[in-house]
């Protein structure tokens, strides 16, 4: 909670004055039945007409003052709760991005997106209730004893023994049902995942006619939730009637003993009622405490999964190297091994290559076989955990990541791409890239024809893309890496959604910028037929390195993928 | 005219929930008369302790006696009233558990016998939302809802019947400003509107932001973005500030003015209960300090649920909101049912033809177009062609997942839609691009068409498509739960697993969509040997990208566009030189015509 505090610099003001101002409020209510008890005994047993009214009086002031201190109480609170998890949110959001992608594939992207959403607003709601509420209450409860002490010291050791009595139903029964609550959320958690898997599954479901056998397991999930909000349901029953028979009780011995006291004259019927008043508020503010308590405990658990966000630092060290190496090896590999944390297996191990500026390396194996662990490397995304790589002869470590981005143009697996204009898109990587430089990586990428469908560069993209089909979005992400004219381009597996021939004049088109180096991963044998080498992974390792007529000879894999895909005929043709 | 429109849908969505309740309406009938008996008490206590107070008078002057006659009394009433609001308590979380219970079931099979259509359409996290949320937040807002403004318009009811049988000057008083205080929550609710729209808005904004870039953080690394990013959120999150200052402190008025004003007509009673009390102190029918003490009370009683009511009318049009999304679903057409006369699929000798199948997902885009086909029972038919072509719609036809549009297809020489459903898909074994998994144990999952299936056959199904290898080496075997929950499997062990399930069945007729894509390729021939097993001598539909296994079929189907525009074996279609040779070749041939 330390760390998440600091944030609240600036609002020191509003968190002081919003509980004080609250308080105010709280203890105009609590003379409320001094003055009622006051109008009763003088007023009415002395017959007293202006006294009356000017107790009446004195109740529409306290009103009045209280109206006001709340309005200015809640000014505060909803200020600093607001301003609070603002400036939460920025730091939070400035610090993912600064985060390595080791701790974010830890930390897991949705429950990032969750901090940054879900999280900070029940801080928020937690932050404000504190400030407005929780220091209410007890001072209610409290102050409501200590009144009863100025009105009779004796009916107020009833007090005494009331409140601990109240205090442990209602924690109690809060203790209790809170671990149960959590029980539901389980079972409910199941449930839902359960009809999300339904729906997923439609298909294979109704394939395999499996359709009743889908309703009796999820009845009996349903059921198993059931029982337990069942459970629960009976303990926080008792809250209620617990309570109100707890207090009423002690109200019955409170007119029992006041009346002793009145009969011996030690106590006056005014403050009877005062004494009684008194009680019934102890019990609304218990209540209200509870509930706060099971609120702010719930934002407190936010507070603290946000806070390990922010404690997560950066593991990856970047360097602040600023301009391009000058060798002529675009990239070179070193025996790289790496690792991804908590995994057993390394993804790859002892890679060597060396590529020259203007090649193109192919890079080709099955699933998992570590490719795109390898272009990640190379962008820096993550270190190597054994070995060295180098970009245009400096160690990639040492760019600064900045610099490594434009070196770099990279075109991931999934074609993500931006609500926002086709032009905002292709401006991710250069913000200050015209419409003449775009046209030309949106020509070389071979999606002229999409920017034209969609009536030029303003065309609005939908969130995920949803206004373009797969092989429109590949193109157009591998035109926003073109944009920036990256000394090396790396596509990731992304051209599978183009036909054979765009796929074809893709490449014909990229060969015209001849400066720059190239890697491709692909799935495709054909699509990496003319590379300068070729690098076959498989299970993490390379089992071969070379050029397509080399490897057709050489490497097992290679040829098996080859055949696989064009039939052994046409392989020995 | 849109109102009544509305007005009919609503009142359609009420008929509905009472039917619902209709199931409980005993439970329901006596959690009301609970609640009449606790609400009687609670307004009676108070009187009856403004008479033990009306005989404390001042020294020497109480009658103890009394006093300890009418204590016990009360006492008795509010062990009663204990008891009594818990049993209805217990009852009313009854009812509520029962209902969303019952919805949830309910729902879910309607769910189940939907058109796929259907389920293609909705966003899956919508209907669940449905099916489970709004369930849930129906039976709150309504029946919890229901309880308040049961127990609240009592409570009212009451309090304003022993205010008037106390003094109804008083009770004039209370009940002339009392709509006062409504009336200020009501102008705030509708002056905080806009701002809370405001808030929802801007947070709106937010979170899709945070979703692309948190999102794509690798995207946004790749390209440099995050200064950008960090500034567009910036921005975003100033204006959220102050949407949701407004909008939070705002609301936060309704609780101290109504307050306020409760407070001041507590006064109000307390000037007006103290005048009567000493302009009839001595007369034959005194208000006595005893009532105006119980006049206070009620006067605390009477108002809150008012304060309660509004909050409770927000929680109904929630709850009915609800209902109505769930009876939309509940609504929605079901698969059409078998024909009357319909009959059971059973060893299908696999002979399909087309017969003019025109198909298309919405009215206004036609995707297939009068395809005739031919299919020998045996036949390996390879679908191939671009991506959005038709070749899954072609699958989803053949399981009637969706039903032709014209024409119709024919299984050994009748139409598909004069067999049962079920037998008709229970007849085909279907392995789809992306395997699906259920959070289950792999032996679950693989005896998917058959639970009873024993565990030897499993294993041999396993074992035929070379899964058990991967399988054995998981923590618990065969049983080692899988999917959410449980461990994670690869995209190739998802595969593998599916194409168990189909193994295990071994039913007359197969269809593989892409199945082979994600697995990688080593593995992938082994499989290729499995379902040449599995495909010998069964008609099969297979849609795949690789070359290979189209050239192993008997029958190729070339679509473009919706439309099978060549068809026949690899070698006549090569030398047919049409859009299947281009296919072949710019793949094939690519490296070398660029050269």
């Amino acid at each position: 909670m330390k760390k998440l505090l600091r944030y609240m610099r600036g609002y020191e003001k509003e968190c002081v004055l919003g509980p004080l101002f609250k308080l105010l409020e709280a203890t105009l209510e609590l003379l409320v039945p001094l003055v009622v008890a006051a109008l009763i005994d003088r007023g009415i047993a002395g017959s007293d007409r202006p006294f009356v009214l000017r107790m009446a009086l004195i109740l529409v002031l306290f009103s009045a003052f209280g109206l006001f201190f709340s309005v200015i109480a809640q000014f505060f609170a909803a200020k600093a709760a607001v301003g609070f998890v603002t400036k939460i949110r920025s730091a939070l959001f400035s610090h993912i991005q600064t985060l390595s992608y080791e701790q974010t594939d830890t930390l897991g992207t949705s429950t990032l997106i969750t901090r940054l959403t879900g999280d900070t607003a029940q801080v928020q709601a937690g932050v404000n209730l504190f400030l407005r509420l929780l220091l209410r209450s007890p001072f209610v409860v409290f102050g409501a004893m200590i009144m009863a002490f100025f009105v009779d010291m004796r009916s107020a050791l009833l007090f005494v023994a009331t409140i601990p009595v109240l205090s442990i139903v209602v924690f109690g029964v809060m203790l209790i049902s809170m671990p149960l609550y959590k029980k539901v959320q389980a079972r409910l958690d199941r449930l839902l995942r359960s009809a999300r898997e339904n729906l997923s599954g439609t298909r294979v479901l109704r394939a395999f006619t499996e359709e009743k056998a889908q309703i009796k397991r999820f009845g009996k999930q349903n059921e198993e939730l059931t029982e337990e909000q069942v459970r629960v349901g009976k303990i926080s029953a008792l809250l209620n009637p617990v309570t109100y028979v707890i207090v009423n009780l002690a109200i019955i011995l409170l007119i029992y003993t006041g009346a002793i006291r009145v009969e011996a004259g030690l106590l006056t019927q005014g403050a009877v009622i005062a004494l009684y008043n008194y009680m019934s508020q102890i019990l609304i503010e218990l209540i209200k405490l509870a509930n706060m308590i099971i609120n702010i405990t719930k934002a407190l658990a936010c507070a603290k999964r946000i806070e390990a966000v922010l404690e997560t630092e950066n593991s990856q060290i970047k360097g602040s190297e600023t301009m391009k190496g000058a060798g002529e090896d675009a990239i070179v590999f070193k025996n790289v091994s790496f690792i991804y944390p908590g995994a057993k297996e390394p993804s790859l191990s002892g890679i060597s290559f060396t590529i020259k500026r203007g090649q193109t390396l192919g890079i080709i194996g099955g699933t998992g076989s570590g490719k795109s662990t390898l272009v990640q490397l190379i962008g820096g995304f993550y270190d190597a955990s054994e070995g060295e790589i180098s970009v245009f002869g400096r160690d990639v470590r040492t760019y600064g990541a900045s610099t490594l981005c434009k070196i770099i143009g990279m075109v991931p697996q999934k074609s993500v791409l931006f609500h926002g204009s086709i032009r905002d898109n292709m401006r991710l990587g250069n913000p200050d890239a015209d419409d003449a430089q775009i046209m030309e990586a949106i020509e070389t990428a071979q999606a002229s024809e999409i920017v034209a469908d969609k009536g030029g560069l303003s065309y609005e993209i939908a969130q995920g893309a949803k206004n373009l089909s797969g092989g429109q979005r590949q193109r157009l992400c591998i035109a926003r890496a073109l944009v920036t004219k990256p000394d090396i381009l790396v596509l990731d597996d992304s051209s599978s959604a183009l036909d054979f021939a765009t796929e074809a004049a893709l490449r014909r088109d990229l060969k015209k910028l001849p400066e720059q180096t190239r890697v491709i991963i692909s799935q495709r044998a054909g699509t990496l037929m003319d590379a300068d080498k070729i690098l076959v992974l498989d299970d993490g390792h390379a089992v071969g390195l070379g050029t397509a007529e080399e490897l057709m000879h050489s490497c097992d894999v290679f040829r098996e993928i080859y055949e696989s895909q064009f039939g052994a005929k046409e392989a020995k043709a | 005219m849109k109102t009544k429109k509305k007005n009919a849908a609503q009142g359609g969505t009420v008929r509905m929930i009472l039917k619902y309740l209709k199931r409980y309406h005993l439970l329901i009938l006596f959690s009301a008369l609970l609640a009449l008996a606790s609400v009687a008490i609670s307004v009676y206590v108070p009187i009856r302790i403004g008479n033990a107070i009306d005989l404390i008078i001042g020294k020497n002057n109480v009658d103890l006696q009394k006093i300890l006659y009418i204590l016990i009394e009360i006492s008795l009433f509010i062990l009663a009233g204990g008891l009594i609001t818990f049993t209805m308590t217990k009852i009313n979380n009854r009812i509520t558990f029962s209902v969303t219970r019952d919805m949830r079931n309910e729902t879910f099979t309607k769910l189940q016998s939907l058109p796929v259509s259907y389920i293609d359409k909705n966003p899956h996290g919508d209907l669940v939302s449905r099916m489970i949320s709004d369930v849930d937040q129906f039976a709150d807002g309504l029946l919890l809802g229901f309880t308040q403004l049961f127990t609240g318009l009592l409570t009212i009811v009451g309090t304003l019947c022993f205010m008037i049988v106390l003094n109804y000057k008083i009770a004039l008083v209370v009940f002339l400003l009392t709509p006062l205080s409504l009336f200020i929550a009501r102008f705030i609710a509708t002056r905080t509107h806009a701002m809370f729209t405001a808030q929802a808005v801007a947070k709106g904004e937010q979170t899709s932001l945070i979703d692309e870039m948190v999102g794509n953080k690798k995207l946004v690394h790749a390209f440099g973005y995050e200064e950008r990013a960090i500034a567009r959120f910036e921005q975003i999150n100033q204006k959220l500030y102050g949407a949701s200052l407004k909008a939070i402190f705002f609301s936060s008025l309704t609780n101290p003015t109504t307050r306020f004003i409760n407070n001041v007509i507590y006064a109000a009673v307390a000037l007006v209960g103290g005048y009567t009390c000493i302009a009839t102190v001595g007369t034959a029918s005194p208000f006595t300090i005893g009532m105006l003490s119980a006049m206070l009370v009620y006067v605390n009683q009477y108002t809150k649920p008012f304060n309660e009511i509004s909050g409770v009318i927000t929680e109904f049009q929630n709850a009915l909101a609800c209902a109505e999304r769930i009876f939309s679903l509940r609504d929605a057409e079901a698969e059409e049912p078998d024909l009357k006369d319909a009959t059971v699929l059973t060893d299908a000798k696999g002979e399909v033809t087309f017969r003019d199948v025109s198909f298309s997902y919405t009215e206004d885009k036609p995707l297939i177009r009068d395809i005739s086909l031919d299919l020998h029972a045996g036949q390996h038919i390879a679908i191939v062609g671009p991506t959005g072509c038709g070749k899954t719609t072609l699958i989803n036809l053949l399981m009637r997942f969706y039903d032709v549009k014209a024409g119709a297809i024919l299984i050994d020489g009748k139409d598909i839609r004069t067999y049962t459903k079920n037998s008709l898909r229970d007849s085909f074994g279907m392995v789809l691009q992306d395997s699906w998994i259920q959070s289950a144990t792999v032996a679950e999952n693989i005896a998917l068409g058959c639970p009873d299936a024993s565990r030897e056959r499993i294993i041999e199904a396993a074992k035929k498509t070379h899964a058990h290898g991967f399988i054995k080496r998981l923590p618990n075997g065969y049983d080692t739960l899988v999917g959410e929950g449980g461990i994670e499997l690869s995209a190739g062990q998802k595969q593998l697993i599916s194409i168990a399930r189909v193994m295990l069945l071994s039913p007359p007729m197969l269809i593989l969509d892409e199945a082979t894509s994600s697995i990688d390729t080593r593995t992938e021939i082994l499989i290729q040997k499995a379902f040449d097993l599995l495909m010998e001598g069964r008609t099969s539909f297979i849609v795949a990208h690789r070359l290979s296994t189209i050239r192993d079929a008997d029958v190729i189907l070339v679509m473009k566009d919706g439309n099978i525009i060549e068809s026949g074996s690899h070698e006549a279609l090569l030398s047919q030189g049409g859009f299947y040779k281009k296919l072949y070749y710019s793949q094939f041939v690519g490296a070398t015509e660029d050269a």
